[in-house]
């Protein structure tokens, strides 16, 4: 009896639902020079000071003294604030400015900080941050900053990360058609894996 | 039984247009939530914990009582996925899918998250202070004898922690219920062997003789068995075990034996008795007294009596006779009559004549510490707990980890037998059908929240002290353990032994340092001792083995002769415990719902299995809705039909037909506890499972039957991979 009346309720209901995504699908994520939102975060992070130049105030740590799981993980990892309070326990010159008093608020209340995701894949992509340092860091041996920045940027001249590169299948695949040496020392050249299943399973 | 009010046509027109639209529109990127999704980091942590790789941590299964060590992967602060503790000897790094679906206990939507006190129909939030104080105030107020807890196997620390409140408050009132339980075997190996389960070895014999115990299924210790199983069918010196499963229903032991017996129900003491008479005849010596009692027993009166064929009787003591030592087990389909102490006295007899004792039935290992040795319970404690309910004996009445209100059959009415507690208090995971009935519900952890130790029922080797500890953080800051509980009532009752402890962690930390010697860490610092009985997850106890004596004999033996046909109810119903939802007890977990029985592939329902013959008899094929009635109620089911079942009973499985619970478990399937027959074993007292008469007739609707396999032993047939063979035409027991 109700047959007809059901459908077109349930048919509505998809256009609706449909509709909202097409709304959505409307504001792009990225902008035209492929810059990725700005993203409000709870402690301003001066990435710059912590690893650019020394030239221009900057510490030259290494990517991978804070993101240390980049090269063991499918993850880079935000480090553990137990690792920004070990160092900042004994720079007495920093310890009353804003930013490192709301960090160790944090650290007393034994609250992590509320970071936002600046670098976001779809959930049916995979991809792996110890495969390409391996290769690019520890096989090629390319410095720390220019292997992270081949996808990341020039993190060290920012204070908050922002994302720099589209990180779309078409950018990932027009790297990995490149030819590449196989290590520092080695004449033999291979490019990335292009198989499908390599990001999607 | 899906009711058909939107047909899979509209769907598919309607999900046509749907896809259209989505084309039209184009996809949007909606899963990449950069500036949107926080990103947790940790504040501490530990050297070995790296975002996105899993580490595992040990602790024990608490789906059955087997106690099998089990490993949780945790990811990121989450359980993810449970694998068996290759350390643990019970299971050797083995799961089954009931412990697999564990997971869906824990993340489990329905539930109980705070403490509910009954305000008329419905439970109101309250705190656990308020809580505890209500039980304080209630159990304070009462007759120290009518406080009575009526609990599951329990054993460990929580059963010292249990029957130390019990002293306190002065009552001896503990009820150990067990829906489903071998204790009509255990008394009968008691009487047999000195002991109520002996260590079976089925990996040194060389022929299994199984009178319906589902070893590789739901008895006792199905991991262990499966493995010591995967032995004997490797064989001692290259010759290969043979299993011959002897039973009314097929079970998955029964489906993997090389020969299945479908025996008349409740004649499998009479084959024993026949077997040994065979034996004799074959050239067996047996004691004089054993040779009379067994005399009459001849080949043809036997095979008449249990419908086993003269010639599968012969190759059957052929078999035994060769091959030395051999293995007879008896188990549920055995006990479940009301002479089932007969039956699994004359299966431990035949066990005796043919030397298998101290050969493949070994003394099991002692407890070094007989306080934390499992309770094992059963249904006469049930009943004892009922009289005295009905005595007006009980005034306070705690329940943990049993529903009687689903699993005692209808003619004890616990439902309305409850109501005469004035307090009751339930210790509850889901608003189950006992605790809809309580005053106060106290919402527990889930096994992966909480501390404990668990000494298994049956042990695989020695004594073994299993470890169970938090896999992650509560999801529910509103729940709490039931060691913690107990502490907390302990405290009111002796504080200055208890107040030391600040909760059940501490208590359990400080009683196992406490016996560290022991437990093999005597010369180990008590933190590092600690540490390492955490990072293992059992402990391996030096024990003693209990001694075992052969004491089986032919005095008093009495079989009845198979019963009558009944005119009225012409049918057995047999209850059959699958191996997907044992007593029921997990019915809300959906992958035990969603996985198909093994036998018949059936899912999210209930069914009446029955022999082609039967089916025929009464007129219905598959998918048809019968009703199945006994003296005791009647349950309606869709028809099964299957070759792998006497023609003379049915068989409905337990587990279903929940009346609350949950979400996955309410309303699905019907059930069969319900109109078991009230008929008892004359020896111990137990419900005789098995003894349920019933009738069935139609009741006039038809389904389709959601299963994964297809019409006549499915597409396998069309494919030619499995011949096909009518089902009718099938006879399970010529075929092997």
């Amino acid at each position: 009896m109700y047959r007809f009346l059901r459908l077109s309720v349930l048919l509505v209901g998809l256009i609706a639902a449909v509709g909202s995504v097409a709304v959505h699908a409307a504001q792009p994520l990225t902008t035209a020079d492929d810059l990725g939102p700005v993203v409000d975060q709870p402690i301003e992070f001066p990435h710059d000071r912590h690893a650019g130049d020394a030239a221009k105030g900057g510490m030259q740590i290494n990517c991978m003294y804070c993101h240390t799981y980049a090269r063991r993980s499918n993850v880079a990892g935000i480090p553990p604030l137990q690792k920004c309070i070990g160092c900042h326990r004994s720079i007495e010159s920093v310890r009353e400015t804003p930013r490192i008093k709301k960090l160790f608020e944090y650290w007393e209340a034994k609250k992590p900080v509320p970071w936002k995701k600046v670098h976001d894949l779809p959930d049916f992509v995979r991809f792996n941050h110890e495969r390409h340092i391996q290769r690019f860091v520890f096989a090629q041996e390319k410095p720390v900053q220019e292997a992270c920045g081949y996808c990341h940027g020039d993190i060290k001249t920012m204070t908050v990360a922002r994302r720099q590169k589209p990180l779309s299948m078409g950018w990932c695949v027009s790297c990995h058609q490149k030819d590449h040496p196989v290590s520092a020392t080695s004449t033999k050249t291979t490019h990335g894996p292009n198989d499908c299943w390599q990001c999607h399973k | 039984m899906i009711e058909n009010s939107f047909n899979r046509r509209d769907f598919l027109k309607v999900l046509g247009w749907g896809g259209a639209t989505v084309a039209l529109s184009g996809c949007g990127n909606t899963s990449v939530e950069d500036g949107r999704e926080y990103v947790t980091s940790y504040v501490e942590t530990a050297d070995y914990i790296i975002p996105s790789i899993g580490t595992y941590f040990n602790s024990t299964c608490a789906q059955c009582d087997a106690g099998c060590g089990i490993m949780g992967r945790v990811r990121e602060g989450r359980v993810l996925k449970l694998e068996g503790n290759p350390d643990s000897p019970i299971n050797s790094g083995k799961m089954c899918g009931l412990g697999q679906a564990g997971v869906q206990a824990h993340y489990n939507p329905d539930r109980v998250r705070e403490p509910l006190l009954r305000n008329g129909d419905k439970g109101e939030a309250i705190t656990w202070e308020k809580a505890l104080q209500l039980v304080n105030e209630k159990v304070a107020s009462a007759n120290p004898g009518s406080v009575a807890f009526l609990t599951g196997g329990v054993s460990g620390h929580v059963k010292v922690l249990l029957k130390n409140y019990l002293d306190a408050i002065g009552s001896d009132r503990h009820y150990v219920y067990e829906a489903v339980a071998p204790s009509v075997v255990r008394a009968a190996n008691k009487k047999a062997y000195g002991v109520e389960m002996p260590r079976l070895r089925l990996d040194r014999a060389k022929v299994v003789v199984s009178f319906g115990a589902d070893f590789l299924g739901t008895w006792v210790s199905p991991v262990h068995f499966s493995r010591q199983y995967a032995k004997f069918r490797k064989g001692v010196n290259g010759e290969r075990g043979v299993l011959v499963q002897v039973e009314s229903k097929m079970t998955i032991t029964g489906a993997n034996a090389d020969r299945w017996l479908a025996i008349r129900p409740g004649t499998e003491g009479i084959l024993a008795l026949g077997l040994i008479n065979a034996l004799i005849a074959a050239g067996l010596t047996v004691p004089a007294e054993v040779a009379a009692a067994v005399k009459d027993y001849t080949l043809d009166r036997v095979s008449n009596d249990t419908g086993v064929s003269v010639e599968h009787i012969g190759k059957l003591t052929a078999l035994l006779k060769d091959r030395s030592p051999s293995l007879v087990i008896a188990g549920g389909a055995a006990e479940g009559y009301a002479h089932g102490s007969q039956n699994a006295a004359a299966v431990a007899l035949l066990n005796q004549v043919l030397g298998n004792v101290g050969k493949t039935v070994e003394a099991p290992a002692s407890m070094p510490f007989p306080q934390m040795a499992p309770i094992t319970g059963n249904r006469s404690s049930l009943q004892a707990l009922n009289d005295s309910i009905a005595k007006d004996e009980v005034k306070v009445l705690f329940n943990c980890g049993a529903n009687p209100v689903y699993s005692a059959p209808a003619s004890m009415n616990m439902k309305e037998s409850l109501k005469k507690v004035p307090f009751k208090v339930a210790f509850a995971h889901y608003m189950d059908e006992t605790a809809m009935e309580a005053d106060l519900v106290l919402p527990l952890n889930s096994s992966m929240e909480d501390w404990g130790t668990v000494v298994p029922e049956y042990f695989a080797e020695g004594a073994q002290l299993n470890i169970q500890q938090p896999l992650m953080e509560k999801l529910h800051p509103g729940t709490l353990g039931m060691g913690d509980v107990l502490l907390a009532l302990l405290k009111q009752r002796r504080p200055a032994e208890y107040n030391g402890y600040e909760d059940y962690y501490a208590y359990l930390k400080n009683a196992m340092v406490a016996i560290k010697g022991a437990l093999g860490g005597e010369n180990e610092d008590d933190d590092v001792f600690w540490d390492s009985v955490l990072s293992q997850g059992v402990v391996k106890l030096t024990s003693s083995s209990n001694a075992l004596v052969s004491s089986a004999s032919a005095a008093g033996l009495q079989l009845p002769p198979p019963a009558a046909e009944d005119g009225t109810y012409p049918l057995r119903l047999i209850p059959a415990v699958t191996p997907n939802m044992r007593d029921g007890r997990h019915a809300n977990e959906p992958w035990l719902q969603e996985s198909p029985d093994p036998l018949t592939t059936i899912v999210w329902d209930s069914w009446v299995e029955m022999h082609p013959k039967t089916a025929a008899k009464l007129g219905v094929v598959e998918g048809d809705i019968v009703e199945v009635a006994s003296k005791n109620g009647a349950i309606k089911g869709q028809v099964y039909v299957f070759s792998g079942i006497h023609p003379d009973v049915i068989s409905v499985p337990l587990g279903y037909g929940h009346e609350a619970m949950g979400r996955y478990s309410k309303g699905v399937g019907a059930n069969a506890f319900k109109i078991l027959d009230p008929v008892f074993d004359q020896q111990t007292g137990e419900l005789a499972m098995y003894e349920t008469r019933v009738k069935v007739t139609k009741a006039g609707k038809r389904v389709i039957v959601v299963k994964d396999e297809g019409p006549a032993g499915g597409n396998q047939s069309g494919r030619r991979i499995a011949l096909r063979m009518a089902s009718g035409k099938v006879n399970l027991a010529e075929e092997v």
